[in-house]
């Protein structure tokens, strides 16, 4: 084991844990937003990845420019989902979101595979697989576009919750939903644009996804299981603290990878989550419940 | 008013199906008494198989599938099997293997089909195998060739191709070898996917190139969900091997190649499981990076066996594209299959279409095909291929060669 390899580790990583965090960070918001466990998310960052697969094989349309496309589509869909399906629930919602998402990823799993056959598919760009290294350390193309492009988006996310009065009347809402609204916010409407936004920055990662894997209709369940884990760490409903439990599972992974080996990688994830859950379930930087992003 | 003209309705619909049903009933055995008086009957010979045609596995189910149609094409063409016609009944497992042991279950006793063809992988091939044991039905399936398909004892069971897994690079691991000293690699890295097939595929080649002297510096194994790859390519790496051997699937072995472009790793030569032959998502998913990488092939379009050319023109005409391995495959069990039950004469006495199976050689596309005792083909190995400028070449066997390897491989 040379320093070097562990360097290298350490340095994918980040990498990783950056477009991880990306990932969560959508479903942790729409958790606090509504108290939903979207299980449709990964299916939503599947969807995205292949219409951005779609647009750039079939239409020739650069993958990055396809966003302006994809990012508002993704908001209107999660918007008209609340409004439709999920605010039709009420005081079920908890509950009975579980069913209708999952409902939701087999959907759209189903009509992926109708559509584009359950082939394995990739968005293949000249600079897909190229990279550069700096001290002997490589940093692929692909990911350090996928990092960068999480980065981004997450923070025109965490600016606009933490300093524009939506944002407020959102972090309300997470925080108390019945003082929210004797304050005269407009809970209802709030809910709506917060799962929408979940679902916007599913449209950038599910970009990132396919820059960087190969996907199939099915993928979306190793994915969803894998950020659910991350957002039980990070405390349901805390951004901050989804993005900071990404970025260490990134490098836990990364690092058990090269030293242990890549079953116990894979299991890591549960053994964090089962040993979150019995030790501090409301997550490690959470605290209570999203007091706080 | 209209509310109970509309339940009337539905009633005497229900009534209609229940009626429909209770003759459809009736039929077998009313059709039993004509067989009686007349030999050769007209009602066709259903053949059922489930296949996963959704989920990790649908890209080769498909092509399997394709190859069974093919195959029903052909005999109905030239009269039938025991001159009546055939039909398939298929259904789809979605790559479970709870569903697939159901499927089998239900061919059996619901569909009541007269013979059995095999799912797809031998993750599949293990459960469903043991439904068909069960009723004592003959069991010829195309892919599942991982020891322990054939380690449980089956007397049913029989796999019709050309080479176990373990066996299966058995002609690049003992090429490999012999090459002359200075050109021979001195090292060689492992990484497998957790499969029964997968692992084994690999591990028969590292026996033998371990024989050989070259020594495994290191061997990993990484569950199917595995997504991540750069680290393990990182360890690879970094454990300077000179060449590659990958116990892959498919996507594994994507992220892997991937990975190790990315990380500037130029291994003297890559060899891979299944997914070079998996034609053409392979070379979709990788572009340029494909030149030079080995994989295995139980058949090649250049394979001038009895028969292949044609199948190769039907196939193109039905599906608009040349076929792939796993058609072959699917191909294959049906040849055998049929060589059989002509054999025999009836699809009654599955006893007897077993035995005849165990005794026998058969003229099939991928080559001459025998069994033993567990079901296993007594074949010496797979064809090699290596891609050469963006297309197939067959290296090895050389009577099926269309090409000489490319050693070491140009860097990705």
């Amino acid at each position: 084991m040379s320093s070097h390899l562990l360097l290298q580790a350490v340095v994918l990583g980040v990498l990783t844990g950056g477009v991880y965090s990306l990932w969560s960070a959508g479903l942790t918001l729409i958790f606090g937003v509504m108290r939903v466990v979207n299980i449709a998310h990964a299916a939503f960052l599947v969807l995205s990845a292949y219409l951005s697969w779609f647009a750039y094989t079939e239409l020739g349309i650069d993958p990055l420019l396809s966003l302006f496309a994809t990012v508002p589509a993704f908001f209107v869909v999660g918007v008209l989902i609340q409004r439709l399906l999920l605010a039709r629930l009420r005081d079920h919602v908890t509950m009975m979101s579980v069913l209708l998402t999952t409902a939701l990823a087999i959907t759209i799993e189903g009509s992926l595979g109708m559509l584009w056959t359950g082939s394995h598919r990739g968005i293949e760009i000249s600079y897909s697989t190229s990279s550069f290294s700096l001290a002997g350390i490589s940093f692929p193309s692909d990911q350090v576009i996928g990092f960068v492009l999480a980065a981004l988006t997450f923070f025109a996310l965490f600016m606009l919750l933490r300093h524009s009065r939506y944002g407020k009347a959102l972090r309300a809402t997470i925080q108390n939903p019945d003082a929210a609204s004797l304050l005269g916010i407009k809970t209802t409407t709030i809910q709506g644009i917060g799962f929408g936004l979940g679902l916007a920055t599913a449209a950038v990662g599910g970009l990132i996804l396919g820059l960087i894997h190969p996907f199939f209709p099915a993928t979306h369940w190793a994915w969803i299981a894998r950020i659910m884990a991350i957002i039980v760490l990070g405390g349901l409903g805390s951004v901050t603290g989804a993005a900071l439990a990404a970025l260490l599972m990134g490098v836990i992974e990364s690092v058990v990878l090269v030293t242990l080996s890549p079953v116990w990688a894979g299991m890591i994830f549960y053994l964090v989550l089962a040993g979150t859950l019995v030790f501090r379930p409301h997550g490690f930087f959470g605290g209570r419940l999203a007091e706080r992003f | 008013m209209r509310g109970s003209r509309l339940m009337r309705l539905f009633g005497l619909l229900v009534a209609l199906i229940v009626l429909a049903a209770a003759c459809g009933g009736d039929d077998p055995s009313s059709e039993d008494s004509t067989d009686t008086t007349d030999e050769v009957s007209d009602e066709p010979i259903l053949i059922g198989a489930s296949l996963p045609l959704s989920g990790d596995f649908s890209e080769p189910g498909k092509g399997v599938q394709n190859g069974y149609e093919v195959w029903k094409e052909h005999v109905n063409a030239s009269g039938g099997l025991l001159g009546r016609p055939v039909e398939l009944v298929i259904r789809d497992d979605a790559s479970d293997p709870n569903t697939v042991v159901a499927d089998y279950e239900r061919l059996i006793t619901v569909d009541q089909v007269d013979l059995l063809f095999g799912p797809f992988s031998s993750f599949l091939t293990i459960p469903s195998s043991e439904v068909a044991e069960k009723y004592e039905m003959v069991f010829v399936e195309p892919a599942g060739s991982a020891p322990d398909v054939f380690n449980r004892g089956l007397q049913y069971l029989f796999y019709a191709s050309t080479a176990v897994a373990q066996d299966q690079g058995n002609y690049w691991a003992e090429w490999v070898v012999s090459l002359p000293e200075g050109e021979r690699p001195t090292t060689a890295a492992y990484p497998i996917v957790d499969d029964p097939f997968a692992g084994a595929a690999a591990d028969g080649i590292r026996e033998i190139l371990e024989a050989g002297g070259i020594e495994t510096v290191y061997r990993e194994i990484y569950p199917p969900e595995q997504t991540n790859f750069g680290p393990i390519a990182a360890k690879i790496a970094d454990s300077e091997a000179e060449i590659v051997v990958g116990g892959t699937i498919f996507e594994d072995a994507v992220g892997l190649v991937r990975s190790m472009q990315e990380l500037d790793y130029q291994p003297k030569a890559v060899f891979l499981n299944t997914a070079p032959a998996t034609t053409p998502g392979f070379k979709d998913a990788l572009g340029d990076a494909v030149e030079g990488i080995y994989g295995p092939s139980s058949w090649a379009s250049s394979l001038t066996t009895p028969g292949n050319a044609e199948f190769v023109e039907t196939y193109t005409e039905m599906f608009g594209s040349e076929p792939a391995e796993d058609a072959a495959q699917g191909y294959t069990t049906g040849q055998v299959m049929a060589a059989a039950v002509e054999a025999v004469g009836s699809t009654d006495d599955q006893d007897a279409i077993r035995d005849y199976l165990r005794a026998n050689s058969f003229e099939t596309i991928e080559g001459t095909l025998s069994f033993d005792d567990t079901g296993a083909p007594s074949g010496g190995g797979y064809i090699i291929l290596q891609y050469q400028d963006g297309e197939i070449v067959y290296l090895l066997p050389e009577d099926v060669a269309t090409g000489t390897p490319v050693y070491p491989k140009p860097e990705w």
